[in-house]
């Protein structure tokens, strides 16, 4: 056994030596990393003697083991990596522990997560045949690249152009949200500063300061946004679109340019100028009076009214960015900080609350100087937080005694989100997640529901060409010549290469077991991920905790069932090779599903289930384990 | 005076005899769900004979002035949408619902809706809760007040089911996790994984249970937390479930080819048709949602659609239910956030924009009077002029269908005083 673990955590911490070859950005260097760390627990521990308080204890090793894998990586560990960490003796393996986490592809597929739903991220649009692909391609790739926070924001609002384009596909930002400026707007707001603005869309918000009038001045910035030269195509369309011509193959091919070409890009970088709405109901100005841009608060930030520009998303992206003062590095910095600690600072995370009216001001602006001082570098920002003593305070049981906020007892109990269950359940199914490829952006030309052309044109050269046309006679000549090229690939058969070329390409089905960031997205209804709360991504963060009777019954009889206790070739049971006694068994099935060993009594349950139900009582002793209340929750 | 609402005694007793269920595999009290369902509305003296509900949710706002509160005589806000005569004299429905048409003197259209939410999220939420969204608290869904109020019927089926709808929608709030929606994501499965697995014997089953209930018993001594003891007791209620000879309410299988024609084989009307059968089972409120009525973009072409999935199957439910007699005992309801704005967006490709300043909603048995229209728009459609029913005077409506006290006030954990639809006044005169 000892031979067997010390390969083991070889292989644990292979990662780390090539890692620390590159030369690490200044605050990426981990002294810094843990000199923030110990600022931070210096604000928690001041708080504690402020209010004359015990300081939690720290958790034991395996409860620290699970949580900081489910929060950084969204999962458990395998039965591997868990015996390697706690059969080590180390005094520095939790460190090492959180620097092997945050490098591994298991970071970034649980932030594609989180960032799905903060931006609602659904792979297609509900009546349109634009879909979000490269977009959501473009997300994940940021996050795999742990693109800093302020550059995410400021390509994403500040986006034009093409949206098929790696370089612009984040034009998806606003595509998705054809037809409702206004609510993207509002969004914008909540998810990138912490303001409400959604009420102010129809009328002066009661409660807060924001008035109608203020909101349409800042729908200004993006005002105008259109499509690149889609009225090249207009008229072709219609002849295309009246009568018979619709089922022919004309049509079908004219559908891709329309829909999924020019649908897909955005243009008018945003007029700075918008009329009101025809039910403006307010003394200060009339219905359909056109107003300029202005920014509500920070450094104000104006445009004309006079005048048609076409920088507004870009003046708008830069003063989100850069001209909102500490409100810009606090939100995301709160944000950051529920994700690892489970619960803000203070809550909701998106509605920001000026530092000095929150509870702890100096923890919260340290907070923002800190996201600052990393140049908004998220993984980093997190990995601060996963050095604290604070992330290691033991589990609590009780709500947090101060409303809307974190009161800092230790780790709240909360259930796992329904994308950690389902990765975790994964991992036991089918082994370490992360080995398998991500989803890749599936960039065929579909005519019907048909690829074509593989291997010879895709959607973003197709796309380059396009909306390079100039004018409706360019866009006629390309047209008939393209029909022509879908028609003669089309009458040939299907070509090795190209048949190859659509099985890579091809995005997994919802029964993939890969992690949920690579499924389909929004999960389909009769998914273990539905069933358990994902978002449906239509709203902001829109998915749920709440237990139901269903998630009770899928354990007890459903996926687990099936993919997991009942499946011998599943995974986990791997981890049964090569034991002799029922003890050994019995102990490396606890260290697979909870990552810890078991209590003396619980090994004499278990021991009795094995001698009374023979091999069927690993099966009953899996099932128990994963249906427990300790697999479903974070401690 | 007692300070705890009489609902929450109902609750214990029923608790109590589920226990005893559990534990020692015996009803204790066998009529007790007749009881409990004639009991609830004691508080109410007045009210409608609706004893279920079947909530058919339109998500994303539904287009008032193409479908229920067509502007004949305004052609400017009417764009491609033409109006149709109904069976009843003076109400008139949009051209892509010609079946309901033929089911209206047996529904009440509430023309004159309004709501002070713009945004779906917000908007949905009200609609759901009656109270404004808010972060700090969860309130519970109007099917989890029902069940809270009026107990459940059936004793073993989920008082409340939810199909097709977004989790949040339908949770229990503040009132925890037993009064949420059991979700149904294919109508066509049923209620998914509710028979035990081939390959583990029943004496497996029960050892698989009794180990894990061990757990998480140890689990729930080390960390005394609501949401741990929820999962334990849902533990126990699934398993009644599965157990319970009336599980075959889920199956649409067991309706004739005729039946389920009649519905048409959309998602929504099989939606539709398997929430009456919970219903005949006992099943105290039903959601089902249909999806896809933001028409910001090409409004017309996108409310054909929608309505082609809605007017089949909706005159179906109630033409069904009419004929069994059920309508007496179940209130149907059509809901959605707000309507749809009367100026068309030409650069939207002839999309309409939210409106939650008027909009219309269904109602349909349960007491209610058939045939009527109430409420009035003025000639866009754009403002109520008359008769004006704000969400939460909706769902007291509901409420009042249901004979359960709309002003009873349950605390909150957080020791706040809620009711089932806040400050809403049930529009008594709809009832006959």
């Amino acid at each position: 056994m000892n031979h067997q673990i010390a390969l083991i955590i070889l292989a644990v911490l292979a990662p780390f030596t090539g890692s620390f070859a590159q030369t690490p950005k200044p605050h990426a260097d981990l002294k810094l990393i843990k000199k923030a760390a110990l600022r931070i627990d210096q604000h928690i521990a001041s708080f504690y003697r402020n209010k004359n308080l015990a300081v939690p204890k720290v958790a034991d090793d395996a409860i620290f083991l699970r949580r900081a894998f489910l929060v950084s990586v969204g999962r458990i560990p395998t039965a591997e990596e868990a015996l390697a960490f706690l059969e080590i003796e180390d005094p520095a393996k939790r460190e090492t522990l959180v620097d092997y986490l945050l490098k591994s592809q298991g970071y970034s597929s649980h932030m594609s997560n989180w960032t799905f739903d903060l931006l609602r991220l659904t792979d297609n649009r509900t009546g349109s045949p634009a879909g979000n692909a490269p977009y959501r391609h473009w997300v994940r790739t940021a996050m795999r690249n742990n693109m800093p926070w302020n550059e995410f924001t400021r390509r994403l609002v500040a986006s034009s152009g093409d949206g098929w384009d790696p370089n612009t596909a984040a034009v998806g930002y606003y595509t998705r949200d054809r037809g409702m400026p206004l609510d993207n707007l509002s969004n914008t707001m909540r998810v990138f500063l912490g303001t409400r603005m959604e009420c102010a869309q129809c009328h002066d918000d009661p409660y807060g300061t924001t008035e109608r009038h203020d909101f349409y001045q800042l729908a200004a910035f993006t005002h105008g946004q259109t499509t690149v030269g889609q009225h090249h195509m207009e008229s072709l369309w219609q002849e295309l679109r009246d009568g018979d011509r619709s089922q022919s193959d004309e049509y079908r091919v004219a559908q891709v340019l329309w829909d999924r070409v020019y649908g897909m890009s955005l243009s008018g970088g945003g007029t700075g100028r918008i009329p009101l709405p025809s039910d403006y109901q307010y003394r200060d100005a009339t219905p359909g009076e056109v107003v300029g841009a202005r920014t509500p608060f920070g450094q104000t930030v104006r445009m004309s009214e006079k005048r048609v520009e076409s920088d507004g998303r870009v003046k708008l992206a830069e003063w989100i960015t850069s001209k909102t003062r500490d409100q810009f590095p606090a939100v995301i910095a709160n944000r950051m900080w529920k994700r690892v600690m489970g619960r803000g600072v203070y809550e909701p995370v998106d509605e920001f609350i000026p530092v000095e009216k929150t509870t702890y001001p100096d923890l919260v602006s340290y907070l923002g100087t800190l996201m600052v001082e990393l140049d908004y570098d998220l993984r980093a920002f997190q990995h601060v937080l996963l050095l604290t003593r604070t992330f290691q305070f033991g589990a609590n049981p009780n709500p947090s005694s101060i409303e809307g906020g974190d009161d800092f007892h230790g780790r709240k109990i909360e259930r796992l989100s329904s994308e950690q269950i389902w990765d975790s359940l994964i991992t036991l199914a089918a082994g370490d997640p992360d080995k398998q490829p991500a989803r890749p952006l599936d960039s065929r030309i579909y005519v019907g529901n048909k690829p074509v052309l593989v291997g010879k044109k895709d959607m973003a050269q197709l796309s380059k060409e396009v909306l390079a046309l100039k004018s409706e006679n360019e866009l006629r000549s390309y047209f008939s010549k393209f029909v022509k090229e879908v028609r003669s690939s089309d009458s040939g058969s299907e070509s090795r290469g190209s048949m190859m070329a659509m099985t890579s390409d091809r995005p997994y089905n919802k029964d993939a077991k890969v992690r949920a960031s690579e499924l389909p997205s929004p999960a389909p209804r009769d998914h273990l991920l539905y069933l358990f709360g994902a978002s449906d991504r239509e709203v902001v963060d829109a998915f749920s905790r709440e237990p139901n009777v269903g998630q009770v019954l899928s354990l007890m009889n459903g996926f687990v069932q099936r993919e997991l206790v009942n499946k011998p070739s599943a995974h986990l049971y791997k981890s049964l090779e090569g034991a002799t006694t029922d003890k050994e068994k019995i102990r490396r099935l606890y260290i697979a599903v909870l990552n810890r060993l078991p209590s003396g009594e619980e090994m004499s349950w278990m021991l009795d289930e094995v001698q009374k139900q023979g091999d069927a009582g690993y099966r009953n002793i899996v099932s128990a384990l994963v249906m427990s209340s300790e697999f479903l929750f974070l401690q | 005076m007692n300070p705890f609402p009489k609902a929450d005694e109902l609750t214990r007793r029923q608790f109590v005899s589920n226990a005893a269920r559990a534990y020692l595999g015996v009803h204790l009290f066998p009529m007790l769900g007749g009881t409990l369902a004639s009991a609830a509305p004691a508080t109410a003296a007045k009210g409608g004979t609706a004893k279920s509900v079947i909530y058919l949710y339109m998500s994303g706002g539904m287009s008032h002035l193409d479908t229920f509160d067509p502007k004949p005589k305004n052609k400017s806000v009417m764009g491609k949408t033409e109006a149709i005569p109904t069976k009843v004299d003076g109400v008139m429905l949009g051209n892509h619902l010609p079946k309901t048409a033929e089911v209206m003197d047996n529904v009440c259209v509430i023309n004159s809706m309004n709501s002070t939410q713009g945004a779906h999220e917000q908007g949905a939420y009200t609609m759901h809760t009656s109270y404004a969204l808010r972060g700090t608290i969860a309130h519970p869904s109007l099917g989890a007040w029902v069940v809270k109020q009026g107990g459940r019927i059936h004793p073993e089926l989920p008082g409340f089911v939810a199909i097709d709808s977004s989790p949040e929608h339908v949770g229990g709030g503040f009132f925890g996790a037993k009064y949420s929606a059991a979700l149904i994501g294919s109508p066509d499965e049923g209620l998914q994984d509710s028979k035990r697995p081939d390959a583990v014997s029943p004496e497996d089953f029960d050892r698989r249970l009794s180990l894990a209930d061990r757990m998480n018993s140890q689990f729930h001594n080390r960390y005394p937390n609501a949401d741990v003891k929820a999962y334990e007791e849902l533990y126990r209620e699934a398993i009644a479930l599965m157990k319970s000879k009336d599980l075959s309410a889920f199956d649409l299988s067991r309706e004739s080819a005729a039946t389920r024609g009649l519905y048409g084989s959309g998602r929504f009307a099989q939606g539709c048709l398997l929430a009456r059968r919970l219903v005949e089972n006992g099943v105290r409120f039903v959601e089902v949602q249909l999806g896809g009525w933001d028409t910001h973009v090409d409004n017309f072409t996108a409310v054909a659609g929608r309505c082609k999935e809605f007017d089949q199957a909706y005159a179906a439910l109630i033409t069904d239910l009419a004929k069994s007699g059920k309508l007496k005992d179940t209130l149907v309801v059509v809901a959605t956030e707000f309507g749809r704005s009367p100026e068309i967006k030409a650069e939207h490709k002839d999309g309409r924009d939210h409106h939650p300043q008027a909009f219309s909603c269904l109602l349909a048995g349960g007491g209610i009077k058939g045939g009527v229209k109430h409420g009035l728009t003025d000639s866009s459609g754009g403002k109520v002029k008359e008769g004006l029913v704000s969400v939460q005077d909706f769902n007291a409506t509901i409420a009042y269908a249901l004979a359960l006290p709309y002003d009873n006030i349950v605390m909150s954990p957080t020791k706040r005083p809620f009711k089932i639809a806040d400050k809403g006044v049930p529009v008594a005169s709809l009832f006959g």
